[in-house]
């Protein structure tokens, strides 16, 4: 495998179908479902979540903040979009889209950040590479706003001039302070709305996760298969056997089988 | 076969309910990867355990029996350590 995907890139490879056109449609399908306005993508918050993406692959880390503590929020002030309001949410090890999506929808905490009425903007990475030392997807969604939601602003209260982070959430948001409102006010003037943009990729003919998962699955089908077979022919033939305890092998190997076929679903933070 | 399962009805019964409460709470430690693996090992350990145990006290258990079940487990296990090492659990 690894001398295809070295030798013939083309053949053999990790790829997705995830696009960031379909992840904007599909977020914005959901907050018009739930009476919100769309979200716009904004280049600034493109580029903070592929920064973020590839420093969670370079430093081979899956979480919000990097293992020296970098939280998502110095990315996104880093790629020049001063928020008043921030959110991330991540996934990784999906196929598409739709199931990006209906992850985050089913978590509390990510359905809150996708359908919170204070985010105007959002910015979509999607980067292949290894973490761990395993080939993956990762999708990174940083929201926020630069100014202020109108519904919000009345029952905001006044707060001293620090960056907030609320904590314990697996999705987490940020908000600055009022005292910088003007300031941040006076940037987001003029939001930048562009048509997500995304790399040139080549696509393998065959996706190698894909295909290690359908494998996987097929040996373990052969393996339960075995069992059964010879537990017939036993049955008929009337074999005399000391060893082969079919039926409490085949129980395991359905259970091996069938935490693949939970866990090979992608994970979202 | 039906005889098998009828003698020993309550042993691959209680087999099952280890196997079936492993894959709930592996299912439920979702997103703790550390503790779905120990939850994993010890549900195969349990098998193991339970199939030589029951030998022990039903059957003749001889090393031959020993070794069945402690390969087949190592190879569960195995089958899940590739999984994950290449990237598909």
């Amino acid at each position: 495998m690894s001398y295809l995907r070295t030798n013939f890139p083309s053949v053999l490879g990790t790829f997705t179908d995830i696009s960031i056109q379909q992840l904007l449609l599909l977020t914005n399908e959901k907050r018009q479902e739930n009476g919100l306005p769309s979200l716009t993508i904004n280049d600034n918050l493109s580029q903070a979540a592929l920064s973020k993406a590839s420093d969670m692959l370079g430093k081979d880390y899956w979480a919000h903040n990097s293992p020296d503590g970098t939280p998502p929020w110095v990315f996104i002030r880093g790629a020049g979009y001063n928020y008043i309001y921030a959110g991330e949410n991540l996934a990784r090890g999906f196929n598409n889209a739709p199931d990006v999506i209906n992850a985050w929808m089913a978590s509390e905490a990510h359905r809150k950040n996708m359908l919170s009425s204070n985010y105007q903007n959002v910015g979509f990475a999607v980067s292949t590479g290894k973490l761990s030392g395993e080939d993956t997807v990762l999708v990174v969604e940083f929201l926020g706003s630069t100014t202020y939601a109108p519904p919000a602003v009345a029952k905001e209260p006044e707060k001293p001039a620090t960056v907030a982070v609320v904590p314990g959430s697996p999705a987490t948001v940020a908000k600055i302070d009022t005292e910088t409102l003007g300031a941040q006010k006076a940037d987001s003037s003029k939001p930048k709305v562009i048509v997500a943009n995304s790399l040139p990729q080549v696509k393998p003919l065959v996706n190698s996760q894909t295909l290690s998962l359908v494998s996987i699955r097929l040996i373990m089908f052969m393996f339960i298969l075995a069992f059964i077979l010879d537990m017939m022919i036993v049955e008929r033939k009337k074999v005399i056997r000391f060893v082969g305890h079919n039926l409490d092998h085949l129980f395991l190997f359905s259970l091996v089988l069938l935490i693949i076929i939970i866990l090979a679903r992608g994970v979202i933070i | 076969m039906h005889k098998k399962l009828k003698t020993h009805k309550g042993y691959y019964l209680s087999l099952l309910t280890i196997l079936v409460l492993g894959l709930l709470l592996t299912f439920l430690a979702t997103p703790d990867f550390i503790l779905q693996v120990i939850i994993i090992l010890v549900t195969i350990f349990f098998y193991v355990f339970w199939g030589i145990l029951h030998h022990l006290l039903n059957h003749e258990l001889t090393p031959r029996i020993m070794i069945e079940y402690m390969l087949i487990g190592l190879l569960g296990i195995s089958i899940l350590f590739f999984a994950h090492m290449g990237g598909l659990i």
